[in-house]
């Protein structure tokens, strides 16, 4: 499917160098609505929704927020430590917003799994479902972020 | 097949259209000079067809702007009295009602087309954008620098300790694009003819990795401001300042400009860190401590490695306030870090009777 001037003007802000050093879509050569799809199929498959997964990564973002940047174990099977930094960034999609600079970093001790993410990443699966492109730094895989999550 | 052909031949059209539209605003678009009012007291002629965010800011009226004018960050608001033309979608999302109701809108969305009123806060005529060349480089921690600009245009700037600059770090290798971005000033306001900046690597961050690994010595940026209403209120109240990391540079100006005049005021800052690597500029603050009877420095390690062979205080800060606060109804506080941070601390002030209303902070 062609490309719409809208999604257009997305992934053109997505581009490394616009927004964030290394932008938003990795190497990934499929088109935004591609990777959306793609990602929804996946988290369907495994009977979840992207909000179910926005809230489980809001609930873990909140409650390491009590540990002061340092590592608190949650509900007996969760490591979770935050990063904080100054400055917020903005979000590609066309919508007010701005989200703070964090790294969220959470082990799931039951089966080792291991994922980062950023306050910016929570809003793109809950709003827009959005996991970022293959080898986008922040791209959080949405078959492991579901095996660490839930 | 034949709505294929339907689409592509509208598609054709409304693209040719466009295109035209495009030459047309080029070569016959011509606005001529338009007459931007501002508070009703300052007159400025300028070209149209252009925004008004530049248009000010060629006329060295520098409206607050984190994207450098890209209608991404909605800093750039301005009460637009007259002649602005409608509200723009890309303008909507970064409006509330009430703004809406109030004509603000964002500076870098609005075409001059026309003569122009609009009304800003008086303190952003004070706002100058200066040239700066790099003259020093320390580094403070394995994550932290200081850099220190010397100002060649204008050569001198007049700020309030606690006050920030905008840092425009130039095209490189990983951006496309000039970008601006905000940091608080660590040297006194005595110090007229430089400024320091104290700026913490952010991942990912496109000034930061400017700052960390391209900037060399000698280099000429830009620096817009000063902007801010994290100062020092003049009154003789007791100081509790708190901050960790790069949020040492407003606190840093704030008690260097104190220690200067040899302040007699009761001040305890609070710097919080996680091991002995992310301490910095420890010895200058406990010299302060012989300049200034009543200063305190208490860094506070919330996860000391057994290596760093740490005997001071440890864990949280909030808990060590009650040691430090004598009289709360004639205590202020000056705070600097994250929201979650800010908001822990500013609980237990209130908590110890710190008046909420005498707590300032600068958020990050």
């Amino acid at each position: 499917m062609k490309l719409s001037p809208e999604e257009k003007r997305i992934m053109d802000k997505m581009q490394p160098g616009i927004l964030t050093v290394d932008g938003f879509l990795g190497n990934d050569t499929r088109n935004l609505h591609e990777i959306l799809q793609e990602d929804a199929e996946t988290i369907e498959a495994y009977g979840y929704t992207a909000e179910d997964i926005g809230k489980r990564m809001r609930y873990f973002t909140e409650r390491s927020k009590e540990a002061y940047e340092e590592p608190i174990l949650i509900d007996q099977k969760y490591l979770v430590q935050q990063d904080i930094w100054r400055g917020k960034v903005v979000c590609p999609f066309p919508h007010k917003g701005l989200y703070t600079k964090a790294d969220i970093h959470l082990k799931n001790i039951e089966n080792n799994i291991e994922i980062s993410w950023t306050p910016l990443n929570i809003h793109f699966i809950e709003e827009h479902g959005f996991f970022e492109g293959k080898g986008s730094k922040h791209r959080i895989d949405p078959e492991t972020i579901i095996k660490a999550l839930f | 097949m034949e709505i294929l052909y339907n689409i592509l031949t509208a598609t054709i059209i409304s693209g040719s259209l466009s295109i035209i539209l495009v030459i047309a605003e080029y070569f016959f678009a011509n606005y001529g000079d338009c007459k931007i009012t501002v508070n009703n007291k300052k007159e400025i002629v300028v070209k149209g067809g252009g925004n008004l965010l530049n248009a000010l800011a060629e006329n060295k009226i520098f409206i607050p702007s984190a994207c450098g004018g890209r209608g991404s960050c909605g800093f750039c608001k301005v009460k637009a009295l007259d002649g602005a033309g409608p509200v723009l979608p890309t303008e909507k999302p970064y409006l509330s009602a009430s703004e809406l109701k109030d004509s603000i809108r964002l500076s870098c969305q609005i075409k001059v087309r026309q003569d122009i009123k609009i009304h800003i806060p008086e303190e952003l005529f004070n706002i100058k954008k200066f040239k700066a060349k790099i003259v020093e480089i320390i580094d403070y921690t394995y994550d932290i620098k200081g850099i220190t600009f010397q100002l060649l245009e204008p050569n001198t700037v007049d700020f309030k300790a606690g006050q920030y600059m905008q840092l425009e770090t130039p095209k490189y290798e990983k951006s496309k694009q000039v970008i601006s971005r905000a940091y608080s000033i660590s040297s006194i306001p005595d110090i007229k003819d430089s400024i320091q900046l104290i700026i913490r690597r952010v991942p990912d961050g496109i000034c930061t990795t400017w700052v960390h690994d391209y900037m060399k010595l000698g280099d000429i940026v830009n620096l817009v401001g000063p902007f801010g209403d994290f100062y020092i209120r003049d009154t003789e109240a007791d100081i509790i300042y708190v901050a960790g990391g790069s949020g040492k540079a407003p606190i840093k100006s704030m008690i260097e400009h104190f220690a200067k005049y040899q302040s007699t005021r009761k001040m305890t800052y609070f710097f919080g860190a996680r091991t002995t690597k992310d301490l910095y500029l420890t010895e200058e603050f406990q010299e302060y401590e012989k300049t200034m009877p009543d200063f305190t420095y208490v860094p506070v390690l919330s996860a000391p490695s057994p290596d760093d062979g740490w005997t001071g205080k440890t864990g949280f800060i909030p808990p060590y306030f009650k040691d430090y606060i004598r009289d709360p109804l004639n205590t202020e506080a000056y705070l600097c870090g994250s929201p979650g941070m800010i908001a822990a601390v500013e609980k237990e002030l209130i908590n110890l009777g710190v008046a909420k209303d005498k707590i300032y902070f600068d958020s990050f």
